[in-house]
């Protein structure tokens, strides 16, 4: 990871910049639809947009959730075992990303 | 262990010899909210899933947040996206070079702190009498 600082900080804030309207539209979306069944809630995922909102925000969350915790790796974990940390984190966005995008799919679709 | 050829990078220093300030409490919490959002949006893919597995398989996800507990866990997750979302706003401001004088940062601090709790509690509150 060395010499890929600036970039990693580029990437970290570029996603924040990204996540924070998905983030305030997320909440706003739950609640306004907080009362509804699992049919209107299903017709709701099915419609593109917020199919393809959902799928940017976990996407996206799971792209800035690597960053942070790979951080949080550096500073706290055994040298030694950093690479296996940092897989293993890596290995779970990836699970997130590909596990929520195919849900969304299958709502959809 | 690092081995005795490797120079020596500094680990960060132990919490409790510091006195608190609300500046290091918003950079620890910062910290803090993003380890929970990752379980959050684990949480939330799973909850994906099993929505897609029909709505047999639904139902008891449904009713789990639902609960009292289910409720709690949700103003959990509706806390840590709006402070780490609120506190990463200043972060993006001191990057742009701006707000770090102490006086300014630490008011910055309580105001993360404050809105983050007020605007959770309001979307709540607006997600559970909208239930009711």
């Amino acid at each position: 990871m060395t010499h890929k600082g600036t970039a990693i900080f580029i990437a970290q804030r570029a996603s924040a910049v990204i996540l924070l309207p998905l983030v305030i539209w997320f909440l706003w979306s739950a609640v306004a639809h907080s009362a509804q069944s699992y049919e209107e809630m299903r017709a709701w995922i099915a419609a593109p947009r917020n199919a393809v909102m959902m799928g940017l925000l976990i996407v996206v969350g799971a792209f800035h959730m690597r960053i942070g915790i790979n951080e949080i790796i550096d500073d706290y974990m055994d040298k030694g075992f950093r690479g296996v940390w940092k897989l293993l984190n890596l290995f779970a966005c990836l699970g997130a990303a590909l596990l929520g995008v195919w849900s969304l799919y299958r709502l959809a679709v | 262990m690092t081995s005795p050829k490797a120079p020596a990078r500094p680990l960060s220093p132990h919490l409790q010899i510091w006195r608190w300030t609300p500046t290091m409490a918003a950079s620890i919490t910062h910290r803090a909210t993003g380890v929970a959002l990752y379980s959050g949006t684990l949480l939330l893919a799973v909850w994906a899933f099993a929505a897609a597995q029909g709505e047999a398989a639904f139902a008891p996800v449904g009713a789990f947040l639902s609960s009292p507990f289910g409720v709690l866990i949700l103003f959990g997750y509706t806390w840590a996206l709006l402070f780490h979302g609120i506190n990463g706003l200043r972060h993006l401001y001191w990057d742009m070079g701006r707000g770090l004088e102490v006086k300014q940062a630490t008011l910055a601090a309580w105001y993360a702190f404050a809105a983050s709790l007020a605007l959770a509690i309001m979307t709540v509150a607006a997600g559970v009498s909208a239930r009711a």
